[in-house]
Formats: structure tokens, sequence, C-alpha cells
């Protein structure tokens, strides 16, 4: 990996390909290198719409090598949703394939001269771009079956779907997974959008020819990837709990807690939430032929990914997750296991981030457009959503969108993004993470990595008040390395919990690069790229202000604990000094 | 929360349900180990000596595989202190992902990002009585702990109870061996109907397993 494919979308005669070296951001992985190339080239103030934008994809720093866990793929850019920059990654075979046809990045840039709209296909005989009209407004399983019949079973895809196309705030890029079906997706802020800008549909990867990335120190690379590989399968979650039920496994504790969120951000518990719960839904998968234990690239051995079938025993969409099956289950007050697994196959269709549209129906819920619990009004406005009607336009750019519209005070959002699954009044230090984050309400931005092997700005006593901000601080910039890697952040359980296998983490990135990877180093990466990320937003316009909860979090008592959100702002303006 | 009591047990007349199943149906009573379950328990104790001497789980295990304790609803760390009381709402599970996840985790780093709904005990001098316990697994604690606790027998709400049996397919009853009410053989067909429980609020059920 030693170049950057760049396509100028507005060159003349149609978009332009080419291949320059990597330069000044050699090192650099994943969200790190989303990051540093819209920092420095794209102009915060610009319209993320428009010609001055660029969408970035990069694979993660061992992608495309034997590592496990090495899959995730990042796509940055200026958020449509957010106003800010935005980093948005994704699990997927892309990463991996990317990778091994050498190129550290994609970036789409400029403005497209005419409304063609283009297909990319890269192989390792290079690049070549081609207008094809017939794609318009297809949904990701139908383009992708197009893509398979013209290019074969062996491709990995990129693509998005009509949402992506009408450029809306919520629409997501699409990434084929193993059996080749759009099911992992970067969700979050709208990113879809900015590649529906540029007028390039879908981007197909062959890899056929080439060979795994080599590390500069093959045995070593080789022993510190099998010594990670035995960490996350001896430990409970990476190696029994997630294969066993999938993220969604967590509805039954957060429902537990009081830190659900139901009927959009009102309670913290939902009468049906052992219906849709991980366990619930893996019996389901299970009875119906479906598969639970599933990866979403090769080179997973968490496996936290599944199937699901319809009752007639079809394949109706991949497993939904844990945020999925929240945003349209609890939130909206469904327990419907097989509604809500059909608005995670619509939305993956369509190219629609779960978290936002969920957010954004319960939002329309309490406006009176539908009532809660109803789970095919709910099905009805993400179809609206896909054929682009006038209501599906409100609906399609969010919740903050949505309760502007219709009236709407309790808007469950920072930054124009929605929040996902936890509550920030029952567990008040991820309301900070999703106040402070740059890319707006985001549960992944501040992660459970490693605050006990990092130990970044010190010992934390967690029994201090302030506890709650240097802990928010200490995970966003773990997080913001571990994006940069391209790891998946499921590993911070075993990382958490073992030393060795973090040991084994940097022994990985040490012997392919042939560096001396330490834990301070990887606390730098993560304080440069938040730093990075943070300039732009504040060169965009961002303000202290803009690093709050709606203030209805303040003052509405959420049960059954009935708690507010008490973290000062004054504190929240601190999670950012080191 | 639905709250029983110890005197809600204890009726004389409560409705016995004795399934003897295949081994192969064990799964589906998960779905009744997660919604809420019922135990008779002497109370009046911490929440160790309740798992350890009466539920008969390892003190290895609770250290190990028990990793979130939620006590009322609220994560518990410290259980020597935290006191089970009649009608009190108890939840096992194993370490779960995520952020959250860890935050919910017994003595964990984070639980300062949920400290104010943690389990803070107001009452530490009550006396040992009987009493009732409201019981939940998640998890991987539902195959693991569940088996024993459905054959000792439990207390649960009629209406789930028929609910639940009413929603089971065929291979379920296919692997019913035995079925028992209170005391005497009865045939599927009349537990798959959903009003053979009502005018009861609860209903004391066992499950063994044949195999």
């Amino acid at each position: 990996m030693d170049k950057i494919l760049r396509i100028d979308v507005g060159a003349t005669g149609g978009p332009k390909a080419t291949e320059v070296p990597v330069g000044e951001y050699a090192g650099f992985g994943g969200r790190a290198l989303t990051s540093a190339i819209v920092s420095k080239e794209v102009p915060p103030l610009c319209h993320p719409l428009g010609a001055d934008n660029k969408l970035v994809i990069a694979p993660g720093l061992l992608s495309g090598t034997g590592g496990a866990q090495s899959g995730r793929i990042s796509v940055g850019g200026k958020s449509p949703l957010t106003g800010g920059i935005k980093e948005s990654n994704s699990g997927g075979q892309a990463s991996q394939v990317l990778a091994k046809l050498g190129y550290n990045a994609i970036v789409l840039e400029g403005k497209p001269a005419s409304d063609d709209l283009y297909k990319v296909f890269i192989n390792k005989d290079g690049v070549k771009i081609t207008k094809d009209n017939s794609l318009k407004m297809l949904p990701n399983y139908d383009l992708i079956a197009k893509m398979k019949a013209e290019f074969g079973d062996k491709v990995a895809c990129i693509s998005i779907g009509p949402a992506g196309e009408m450029k809306m705030g919520a629409a997501t890029v699409a990434f084929t997974d193993m059996e080749q079906r759009p099911t992992r997706h970067a969700g979050r802020g709208g990113m879809g959008a900015v590649m529906g800008a540029k007028n390039i549909k879908v981007i197909v990867l062959d890899a056929t020819g080439m060979p795994v990335r080599e590390p500069k120190d093959p045995q070593k690379f080789m022993d510190a990837n099998k010594r990670f590989v035995d960490g996350l399968k001896k430990h409970p979650v990476t190696g029994q709990g997630l294969p066993a039920f999938g993220t969604n496994v967590l509805t039954n504790i957060l429902n537990e807690v009081g830190g659900y969120p139901t009927y959009n951000f009102k309670q913290g518990r939902f009468d049906g939430a052992s219906k849709i719960s991980g366990e619930t839904q893996a019996e389901t998968e299970k009875k119906r032929g479906a598969n639970p234990t599933h990866g979403c690239h090769r080179g997973c051995v968490i496996q936290c990914s599944g199937t699901y079938n319809d009752k007639d025993g079809h394949y109706l969409t991949k497993q939904p997750e844990y945020e999925t099956v929240w945003a349209h289950g609890g939130n909206c007050g469904i327990s419907d296991l097989d509604k809500i697994a059909m608005m995670d196959f619509l939305d993956d269709n369509y190219g629609i981030d779960t978290i936002e549209m969920g957010a954004t129906i319960a939002v329309a819920m309490e406006a009176g457009l539908a009532k809660f619990g109803d789970a095919d009004a709910a099905i009805k406005m993400v179809h609206e959503v896909g054929k682009g009607t006038d209501l599906g336009r409100i609906l399609g750019n969010g919740a903050a969108m949505t309760g502007k519209a219709f009236g709407v005070e309790r808007v469950p959002v920072v930054k124009n993004q929605a929040m996902p699954a936890y509550d920030p009044r029952a567990v008040q230090g991820i309301g900070v993470t999703y106040a402070t984050s740059p890319m707006g309400a985001d549960h992944t931005a501040g992660y459970a990595v490693a605050q006990n092997v990092l130990k970044v700005g010190g010992d934390v006593n967690a029994l201090k008040p302030e506890g709650q901000i240097e802990l928010s601080r200490n995970l966003q910039i773990a997080t913001a390395a571990i994006d940069s890697t391209g790891m998946c952040l499921f590993i911070a359980f075993a990382v958490l919990d073992q030393p060795d296998t973090f040991q084994a983490l940097l022994d990985m990135l040490s012997t392919f690069y042939g560096i001396n990877m330490t834990g301070d180093g990887v606390t730098d990466l993560g304080k440069k790229v938040l730093k990075m990320e943070r300039d732009f937003n504040k060169a965009a316009g961002f303000t202290p202000q803009h690093d709050r909860l709606p203030s209805y979090f303040k003052t509405e008592k959420f049960a059954p604990h009935n708690v507010t959100f008490g973290v000062k702002d004054e504190d929240l303006d601190k999670v950012f000094n080191w | 929360m639905t709250c029983f009591r110890r005197q809600d047990l204890d009726d004389s007349s409560l409705t016995q349900l004795r399934l003897v199943i295949d081994d192969s149906q064990l799964p589906g009573f998960y779905q009744i180990l997660q919604a809420g379950l019922m135990v008779k328990a002497l109370v009046g104790c911490n929440t160790k000596s309740f798992l350890t001497q009466q539920l008969g789980i390892s003190p290895e295990y609770i250290t190990e595989r028990i990793q979130s304790i939620f006590l009322e609803g609220r994560p518990v760390d410290d259980l020597d202190s935290a006191m089970i009381h009649d009608g009190s709402h108890l939840s096992l599970s194993a370490a779960m992902p995520g952020l959250v996840g860890a935050t919910l985790r017994r003595g964990g780093v984070y639980g300062a990002l949920r400290s104010s709904i943690t389990y803070n005990e107001s009452d530490s001098q009550c006396e040992i009585a009987e009493g009732c316990v409201h019981l939940k697994l998640f998890n991987l604690l539902m195959k693991e702990l569940g088996p024993d606790l459905l054959s000792k027998g439990i207390y649960l709400k009629s209406s789930h109870l028929a609910g639940f049996l009413s929603g089971q397919p065929l291979e379920f009853w296919q692997g019913c061996k035995e079925i028992l009410l209170n005391g005497k053989p009865v045939r599927p067909d009349f537990l798959e109907k959903e009003n053979w429980l009502s005018g009861y609020d609860l209903v004391y059920l066992s499950v063994i397993t044949a195999n």
C-alpha cells in the first residue's frame, strides 16, 4: 500500500483517475488518513455536496494482511448531516481487497459536469470508469446483482442506494460482505450523499492475482497474530457472547438497568424487550435455518454477525445489530422481530443509516405521523424515503430535519446526528462522549479500549466526579487510534482485560511495518486525529455550545430511575484539555 | 416492574405444572429465563450469600462468569453489601460487549460512567425471613444456570406461561415426554389453550430433562 487513487469527477470528458504516491500521508490508515486528507484538503466552510468536498475511502493499516479483525474501512468527508468532519467505518470485504490492490485510499473529488452516473472498476491492471445510467435509482441488492453478473462473484463492491443518489443526510455507503450482499454500511453522517454528489454509483474491486500484503518480519507477525487470535478466542465476550448472540445481546441488560431509550427517549424500559433481545433473535434464527454466528469479512474470528430468515426460512437480511433493533424496535415501541428485520433489509437496500432512520421514525411518531408500536406504518415511512416522496425527503434527512418540519421539541440529536441506543441520563459518561465527539452523537466515538493499559493522561480515579470527563477523553483518544488501524472495535474487551492481547496487537503493527509501536505511540496517534478533527470543526463554525446535549436531557426525568443529565457545561469543555 | 411477595407464592391453591422434556427443547425456555421468574428464598441476606448458598452457584463462577449483576434494576458493585429483600428483582449477566457493556460490569474501571444509577444499599440491617426473589438470567447464563433452576422449580405469572406455551411449535410438544398438571397427566393440546390458567395469578413450573 503506497498510493492513493484520486478520481476527479469534474474532469473534461468525464471522471478521470490518477494514481499518486501516498506521500505526506504515509503512516496513516483508516480514520487517521480520512481525517488527515479532509482536514488538509477540504475547505471547512464548503458545501458538503459541492465541488470542494471530498469523499475519502481508506482501509486500515493492517487491512489486506493475514492479520485477524483487520477488515474495517473508513469513509470520510465533510458531513451533510452534521456540517462537520466525519469518519464513518464499516466491515465488509472492500477493505481487504482495496489494500491488496495497493491503495491507501480512494479520493472522489470535484463536481460532475452532468447528471450521468458512473461505475468504477479497479483490478490489478488499473482503473476503468464507465458511464452507466441504467444503474440510476437502483437499490443496493439489485445493483450488486448486476455487478455480480458483470464482474463475477469474487469482487467486492462499494455502493450507494437511492438515498445516496438523492443526497439525503441519512444516506450510507454500502460494502458487500463475504456472500456479496450489501449488508455492511458506513452509516453515520450521510457519507452516501457525498458519494451521490460525485455521481459515482458503485466502485467494484477485484484483487484477483494480488497477493496478501507481506509483513517486514513475517514470522514475528504470524506469532503476534496467533497471540492476538488466541486472546480474542479465550475471552468470554469475543470468544463466546458475541459469536452466540451478536451485538443485540445488549438489549436485555440495557433494558434491565433502565438505560434503553424507548418511545423516542421517553423512558428507559420497554415491555417488549425480551421479544427482540439478542437471545431471542439467535434462537429465532436457528429455528429458521439461519446462522447467528458469522463474520462480516474474511479474517474475522469474533463472528458477531449472522443471517436472518423469514418465517418460511428464506433469507431476509443479515442479523440486525443491537443499534438497529433498538432504533426500529424499542425506540419506536415495536416488538416484532420480523418487522424490524424487514426495516433492516430496506435500510440496506435503499442505503439509509439504521440508527438515524429509527430515531427519525420515532420523532415522526411523536409528531403524530403514526402511533408508537405501529410497525407497518414504520415500514411505510422507510419506503417513503427510498422512493423519495415529499415526506421521504424530509425523513431521509434525519431526526433533526424531521423534528423541525413537524414542530417536535424532543429531538435526540447532537450536532444534528441522532443519538444511538444508550440513554445519556442513565449512563452519563456516554453522554459526555455524545456531546463532545467531533462526529456528533456517536456510541463508538469513545470506546472501551484499554483504559487500564493505555493510561492515557495517567490513572483515572473512577470515583471522582471528574472521572467521567477523563474517561470520555481517554476513550475518545484510544478509539481514534484504533479506528486508524482498521481493526474491529470489538477487539476492545479482549484488549481491555488482557494486556498480553493488547501487546499482541502492538506487535502486529510493529512487525508488519518494522517499527516499534508502543502504547504511547497509539495515544499520540489518537490525539493527533482528534486535534485535526476538532480544528476542522472549529474552522467550520463549531463552538463549545455545539458540544451539548439537547436541553431536555437536563430537565426531563428519565424513568425508571428518574435521572437527568448532570454533567456541567464547564466540565464538558474540559474534555479536550490534555 | 411487577412485584410479588412471599405470601403470593405460598398460596396452597397454586397450580403446579411439571414438564419432562427432551434436552433439545431446553432453549425454548430461554424466553422465560430472560423475561423473569420467581423463586422462594430466605431473604435478608446479602447478594453473594443468596447466589452461593441458595442458588448453589460457586464463588469462582460468580467471579469469573457473572460479570454484571443488577439489583432493583441497578448495577451492583459490592455483592457483600447489596441485600436481598422480599420482592427483590435480581438479574445476572455474563460480560457484555461495548463501552456500555464495560460500564455495567461489576466493579469495573468504567463504573463512574453510570454512577447515577449504581445500586447503593439503604437497608443493610434487615432480618432473615422467608421471601420471594424475582430473577432474570441473560445470555450465556441462561444455558449454564437455567436447567438447574428450572428443575428445582420456579414461579411465573400465569399469563406469561400461558402465552409462552400457546406459541410453541409442534416440535416442542413432541419433545415433551411427560406433562403433569397438579400431579395428573394432561395432553399437550390442553396446555396450548391460553385460557387454562385464567383465574390464577401465578403458577409453579418445574422442567426436567429426560436425557
